[in-house]
């Protein structure tokens, strides 16, 4: 096993943005790798931004195991690409972690900035805090978002969580904001508190609201009761403004009319 | 006294070009054709004499050479730049400062960010049926104007391409041509419409879903009511859409910027694609200032992108909500700014405007504005359409030469910007 920790130093503009793509379990493979960051047009060496501590070896990236200590909050890119192995953020995390990640865990003890795991196809990521806007949605104009693996947010998230969504899974435990898998296309959507206008321009795929989701789309289609783990739960189909081949189960439902 | 005729009005998006200024003893003392808010721009005062930066709190005069020094320092100075502003100035200027940008390796952003940008990310997601004005004005028999007040905020659009337009193509246009106005307000647009629908505030992206799935013939699922819009009013409305022969579709910030943002432009765009099964019909964003779609253009042309880009790396990003002006300021994220022809501290969230007053600020801009009061240095400029001249875009994407009725002492746009360009590449031994 091998065990990195990287430890926030201090910093003089410490909102100005660390970009650290460099920072995935793989990397730390190969012990001749120089790692850069990126603190806005500024190459930077990565003990210039962290204390590095590197215990024992590994032969594989799923035997590292990486930990972010101290204000990780304008770090962003963390784990872009990550492909097996352990990154353990012990407080809040940038924007962008988990970016296309396919395998391995993120685990966030804190709170996620925006784009949570953007277009991830594997893995997990755990965010313990809240994530904000576009949690594993795509990149602007892309089609798609994320495809597969699990993201996971006990807290709440922001507003258009799951846009895109073509794949995988995505469990909220708190409340969702606006436009939870807007142009969702595959993948399972499951929010444990209450969201509004879900799924809009829903092509596929399932979306499950255990709460109230607010100004529900007109253009969904009723299909009646049924149960989910045995909560009674309404099911919709749509969204009929384009071909409807979506599902939602909704327990409480508001309109805007 | 001398009169100019066909000047180019650099207000709005309209880009009027049928302006008369009549001219005495180097100033503009009066116009024709223009609406009340381009001739205050034409007889605008406040203009700055000189350049002036803040010493020890104080503004202090000091000349054009100490001025770009000055900026060139402060920019240089920074590890993360942000350039704003552009919708007011010409192309050309707008070229130098996304070479500028580059140099810098900082962010480049227009006011696009705070207005259209999404519709420009909706267009980026399913493309754009749009046509010229030129088009609209001779063939449309319909037209809606959906969160847009163009008589307030567009003064001349329905005289000279919609309401009040003859159309070569229409028999008795002014009777014939039918508009819908679409707003949560009843504005002085909605007045002079044929049908107004009112709209609950966060309401337009569930009345266009309900319209688009009428357009399929699934009105059977549609409640009686949406948003405060009647099934009724939804179902005629639809109707009057699938019937016209020719339909533009016009829109503003009203509903840009109400929730849902560009998934309410991109819903629009897609309501668009359905109706160009039935007949044809556009949209056409109702751009604000003068030549903030120039602004698009010459970032896209250039870099790839159309606004927020993002150079640090020496290599464009762009992700508006992360690139974008507004949001780099609340969080922080830049560490010295340039303004160009725009007047943020008017316009952005406090924490924004705190932001600027607390961090290097050089503005270039003809007046005295509200952003002046927090800058560092400003370096006064001569006004396109005025006493300098460039490229603008109207609103439909046409690029039109915006001349100028008089010569003065005042360096244009491009001018200043290549001087401090190019002691920026002496600096860097470039
Ligand atoms: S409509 Fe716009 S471009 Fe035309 S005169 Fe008025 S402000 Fe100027």
């Amino acid at each position: 096993m091998m065990k990195v920790i990287l430890e926030v130093k201090e910093r003089h503009k410490p909102n100005l943005p660390i970009e650290a793509e460099c920072i995935t379990p793989k990397n730390f493979l190969d012990p001749e790798r120089e790692f850069h960051v990126w603190k806005g047009n500024k190459e930077l060496d990565i003990t210039d931004i962290f204390h590095v501590r590197k215990d024992g070896t590994a032969k594989s990236a799923e035997q590292v195991e990486i930990t972010i200590r101290g204000d990780s909050s304008h770090i962003k890119r963390v784990g872009e690409y990550m492909d097996g192995g352990k990154i353990l953020i012990e407080g809040d995390i940038g924007m962008h972690c988990g970016n296309f990640m396919s395998a391995g865990l993120i685990e966030i003890n804190g709170n996620a900035d925006s784009w949570l795991g953007r277009e991830m196809h594997g893995g997990k990521i755990l965010c313990h805090g809240d994530a904000m806007d576009y949690a594993g949605s795509g990149y602007r104009g892309e089609k798609q978002g994320m495809r597969g693996g699990l993201i996971e947010i006990m807290g709440d998230a922001g507003d258009f969580a799951g846009e895109t969504m073509a794949g995988g899974e995505i469990i909220i435990h708190g409340n969702a904001g606006d436009m939870p898998g807007v142009d969702i296309k595959d993948g399972r959507l499951t929010i444990m508190g209450d969201c509004s206008r879900p799924c809009g321009n829903m092509s596929g795929g399932e979306c499950r609201i255990f709460g109230t989701a607010y100004d529900m789309l007109p253009t969904f289609r009723n299909e009646g009761l049924t149960a989910i783990d045995s909560v009674q739960i309404t099911r919709f189909s749509g969204d009929y403004m384009s071909r409807g081949l979506g599902t939602i189960y909704v327990a409480n439902c508001k309109y805007m009319d | 006294m001398q009169e100019i005729k066909d000047m180019i009005c650099p207000f709005c998006g309209c880009l009027c070009d049928d302006i008369t200024l009549e001219i005495e003893a180097g100033k503009i003392v009066s116009t024709d054709n223009c609406c009340t808010i381009g001739n205050a721009k034409f007889l605008g005062k406040n203009r700055l004499k000189n350049p002036i930066k803040k010493i020890d709190g104080t503004w202090t005069d000091i000349t054009y050479e100490e001025a770009v020094d000055t900026a060139v320092e402060m920019l240089l100075d920074a590890d993360r730049p942000l350039l704003f502003g552009w919708s007011g100035t010409h192309g050309e200027a707008q070229c130098v400062g996304v070479h500028m940008n580059e140099i810098l390796g900082g962010v480049i952003d227009n006011t696009t960010s705070v207005c259209h940008g999404p519709s420009i990310l909706a267009i980026q997601e399913v493309g754009h049926p749009g046509c010229t004005l030129g088009q609209v004005k001779n063939r449309a028999d319909l037209i809606i104007y959906w969160g847009c007040n163009p008589i307030e905020a567009h003064p001349r659009h329905m005289s000279r391409y919609t309401t009040y337009a003859d159309g070569y193509f229409l028999d008795n246009a002014f009777r014939n041509r039918k508009v819908i106005v679409v707003d949560v307000r009843e504005t002085e647009t909605a007045k002079v419409a044929d049908e107004f629908i009112r709209i609950k505030p966060g309401g337009d992206y569930a009345v266009l879903s309900s319209l688009r799935a009428i357009l399929r013939g699934k009105s059977d699922m549609i409640p009686d009511s949406v948003a405060g819009v009647s099934k009724t009013q939804l179902m005629q409305v639809a109707d009057m859409c699938k019937t016209c022969s020719f339909g533009a579709l016009f829109f503003g910030v009203g509903l840009t910027m109400a929730k849902g943002k560009y998934k309410n432009v991109r819903n629009a765009i897609e309501f668009v694609d359905d109706l160009n099964r039935h007949t044809k019909f556009t949209l056409t964003p109702m751009r604000g200032h003068w030549n903030v779609y120039g602004a698009n253009e010459v970032m896209a042309w250039m870099t790839g992108y159309p606004y927020a880009v993002d150079f640090c790396r020496g290599v464009a990003f762009y992700n508006p909500g992360e690139t974008t002006a507004i949001d780099i300021l609340a969080r922080k994220e830049c560490d010295a700014c340039m303004i160009v022809a725009s007047d943020p501290a008017a316009h952005f969230p406090r924490a924004c405007v705190e932001q600027l007053r607390d961090i290097p600020l050089v503005v270039i801009d003809p007046f005295e504005t509200m952003t002046t009061t927090i800058a560092d240095l400003q370096i006064p400029v001569a006004v396109t359409g005025i006493d300098a001249e460039g490229t603008a875009y109207r609103m439909d994407g046409i690029p039109i030469k915006v001349k100028k009725a008089m010569d003065s002492d005042y360096p244009s746009d491009t001018e200043i910007l290549t001087r401090i360009y190019n002691k920026m590449l002496e600096v860097k031994g470039l």
